[in-house]
């Protein structure tokens, strides 16, 4: 029986030149996949303490066993490094065609180690790799390189590239994959770090499955489901593939939730001009699937630049209308256009980009802060568009800013870091904390900081769950953290979740690779990675004091619609006990013995306090 | 009888592909379909597949010098055994839907009638000539 997944995973060592095809032990395969297989390849191979930048970090690319199948919704790409961002483990994914790619080369996964000399691009044929150079686009923006791969090397590669942010190793550099971005966390610097600046990869495999008429039925059952959910015009897969992922941007407005002006406000009086529904109206040209996909919500746009040129571009996401957008007061919808464009050349993420501008221009108005040549003022195009640029290219203040909105409030100082709007630097999401308790408990735990991927949005924003009650919210947060670990096993669309019943995933996971998981079994296994993943920061330095929201959120929002919604301090360090109760983990913390035996992963224990303080002073005189 | 492709709904999420790879190999190898989506960022993508009565003269039929592409059962469709592998019959298709592989020219062959591809075109960038007409 020929299931859909390859047991192999390609090793490349880029300072070496060498690579070597690994058969998934029995260990690693138990993780199903895509964010289990790197967790626990990181969490194995990888030092915590190391320096991310480093040739010792490894970054890996993973899918899953309905990655290249007919299963829709199963295009993404699993990133798995330790982040120069935030210095925990990171888990990022990019839709659109490279996860494929990968499997047609029949692997369930890449893993990238060592640093080369010379710029370098990684051309994989199946299990082929070779070196080529990168000299002639050195300093190119991730399309150039992505062009320059294409038509030396064959426009057949589906690839990922770096702009000049990656090689100058700004720590929100994304890598960009075609119409699509691994965003979060500074992969592109990791990538940068080890002088790779492009990855083709092309497959001759075909992806069978281990029960094609069982598999078939599945798919159309699911397809059933997906073609009633996009026709379904309230719904938000409906709203996302009609106006993109900016469609639910009025509803957040109106929810007082939207953060407008470095989250001073929860609502943003231009949020009609640069919404999805505007977008579509005036800016869209296209609608843009990822591999397999009904629902469609990706876009291409044009529009007019600042100097009145005819520009195209991809996207902007919601998230990215919030950053650009609302954020930092910006109403103008080429302007925002412009800066997502600007990011995606330059290879940034736009949203924490984005956060670090909205904390540039805040103390810029208190008079903590000034650049020469710029007016930092909120809703000044010029000033965001300046900023963006200093920071790419690490010029006058952007070399600070470069670093993320912590570490550069912390090099500022002058009470600059309360209004800093991250968890462990990485910037918060476009949903206000102090509107959502349970996603300010979200952003809180998160083991890549302010994730709004793991978090009760829906639950929130929809008044299913009261949103300003702190009632019962980690419980509600436990279940979703370990849910959406679960199907990032199979590296599924975060929005599949929203509509498929989670039984749905076994089924299809046995139909697909012939390996049988209950849900039951799933669901612990996105416990077991959380809590691997948390034991990975907390033995890289990280403690309590990490899982925290910035001082602003004590202060109330203003604007009629967000009821004057504040954190309060005492209430929310309940929630954060009752969270650590919950998952097992002592008040530090830090997960106790019983429950990584529970889970199985009582080797990972960071032993007792004791040891580990004992451990701590000799690295230190060491 | 036919394909009516109304390019402008295309996504590109190449569902059409990866059900004909699966009719023509069993499994999703895309490079087995019979119809390809070739991108043009930001443009619209080309959709390389036969248009069937809507291929103005069937230029290919009149390329063949082995004879092996006619019509049957109201479908253009190219006869295996007949082929010779030449080539001309690709390089005259003005919708660049057919293509050599094992000196064999292949081309959609509407899975005889009830094309795969269809079902599970969402946007209607792909639907069936009869139902259209």
């Amino acid at each position: 029986m020929t299931g859909s997944m390859f047991d192999r995973i390609l090793r490349i060592d880029v300072g070496k030149r060498q690579s070597s095809l690994w058969t998934v032990p029995d260990e690693v395969r138990a993780y199903l996949g895509g964010l289990g297989y790197g967790v626990k390849i990181l969490s194995d191979e990888v030092d915590p303490r190391g320096d991310p930048l480093s040739p010792d970090n490894k970054l890996l690319l993973t899918v899953g066993p309905l990655t290249g199948t007919s299963a829709p919704m199963h295009a993404q790409t699993c990133l798995v490094t330790k982040s120069p961002l935030t210095g925990t483990i990171l888990n990022s994914y990019a839709g659109g065609f490279l996860g494929p790619e990968i499997k047609f080369c029949g692997l369930d996964g890449i893993v990238v180690e060592g640093a080369a000399e010379e710029w370098t691009l990684l051309l994989i044929d199946d299990e082929t790799v070779r070196f080529e150079p990168a000299e002639a686009i050195v300093g190119k923006t991730t399309e150039e390189a992505e062009a320059y791969l294409k038509a030396t090397y064959g426009a057949d590669y589906r690839t990922m590239s770096i702009g000049p942010a990656g090689e100058r190793a700004v720590a929100m550099a994304g890598a960009f994959s075609e119409t699509r971005a691994f965003g979060r966390g500074g992969a592109g610097a990791v990538l940068g770090s080890k002088r790779i600046k492009a990855i083709g990869v092309r497959g001759s495999c075909g992806v069978a499955t281990a029960d094609p008429e069982a598999f078939r039925m599945l798919v159309a059952e699911t397809m059933g489901v997906l073609r009633s959910a996009r026709a379904d015009e309230f719904g938000l897969l409906g709203i996302f593939s009609k106006y993109g992922t900016g469609g639910g941007m009025p509803l957040v407005d109106g929810r007082g939730a939207l953060p407008t002006k470095n989250h001073t406000y929860g609502s943003f009086e231009g949020v009609d001009r640069i919404d999805g529904p505007f977008y579509e109206e005036n800016l869209y040209t296209r609608r843009i699937a990822c591999f397999g996909c009904p629902v469609h919500c990706g876009r291409l746009h044009r529009f007019a630049g600042t100097d009145g040129r005819a520009l195209w571009g991809r996207g902007p996401e919601y998230e990215t209308m919030f950053a650009f957008g609302s954020n930092l007061l910006n109403g103008d919808a080429d302007a925002l256009a412009e800066a997502n464009r600007l990011a995606e050349l330059y290879g940034v993420d736009s949203l924490t980009t984005g956060v670090t501008i909205a904390w540039a221009l805040e103390m810029a108005e208190a008079g903590k802060l000034s650049e020469p040549g710029l007016d930092l003022r909120f809703g000044d195009a010029d000033a965001v568009l300046g900023l963006l640029h200093r920071i790419c290219t690490r010029e006058g203040i952007g070399d600070m800013l470069a670093r993320g909105p912590r570490e550069a409030a912390l090099e500022l100082g002058n009470d600059s870091i309360g209004s800093a709007m991250q968890v462990k630097n990485a910037g918060f999401a476009a949903w206000m904390p102090r509107r959502m308790k349970g996603t300010g408990l979200a952003y809180a735990t998160s083991n890549r900081g302010a994730c709004h991927k793991r978090a009760p949005i829906g639950a929130e924003i929809s008044g299913a769950l009261d949103m300003d009650s702190y009632e019962g919210k980690a419980a509600v947060l436990i279940e979703v953290q370990n849910t959406v670990n679960a199907i990032f096993t199979l590296v599924s669309c975060r929005f599949h979740e929203f509509v498929t019943d989670h039984d749905v995933y076994p089924e299809l996971v046995a139909a697909a690779s012939g390996c049988k998981v209950s849900w039951d079994e799933m669901a612990a296994l996105g416990e077991r990675i959380w809590n691997l993943e948390k034991l990975f920061n907390l033995k890289a330095g990280l403690t309590r004091d990490d899982d925290v929201l910035p001082a602003k959120c004590l202060e109330p929002v203003l604007g009629e619609s967000s009821q004057s919604a504040v954190i309060e301090a005492d209430r929310f360090e309940e929630m954060l006990d009752e969270y650590y109760s919950l998952r097992g983990w002592d008040a530090e913390g830090i997960p106790r013995d019983e429950k990584l035996e529970e889970l199985g992963i009582a080797a990972y224990t960071l032993g007792s306090r004791a040891t580990r303080e004992a451990g701590a002073t000799e690295e230190e005189s060491g | 009888m036919g394909l009516v492709v109304d390019v402008g709904s295309c996504t590109e999420c190449k569902r059409c592909m990866i059900a004909c790879s699966l009719v023509r190999s069993g499994s999703v190898r895309l490079g087995s379909s019979r119809i390809e989506i070739q991108p043009d960022w930001p443009e619209l993508p080309e959709i390389r597949v036969c248009r069937f009565e809507d291929c103005e003269g069937h230029p290919c039929v009149g390329s063949c010098p082995a004879s092996a592409i006619g019509e049957s059962d109201g479908l253009i469709l190219i006869d295996a055994e007949g082929c010779i592998g030449c080539g001309a019959c690709e390089a005259v298709c003005p919708y660049d839907a057919i293509r050599i592989q094992e000196e064999k020219a292949l081309k959609c062959d509407l899975c005889g009638g009830d094309p795969a591809c269809v079902v599970e075109c969402v946007t209607g960038a792909l639907r069936d000539g009869e139902v259209a007409e």
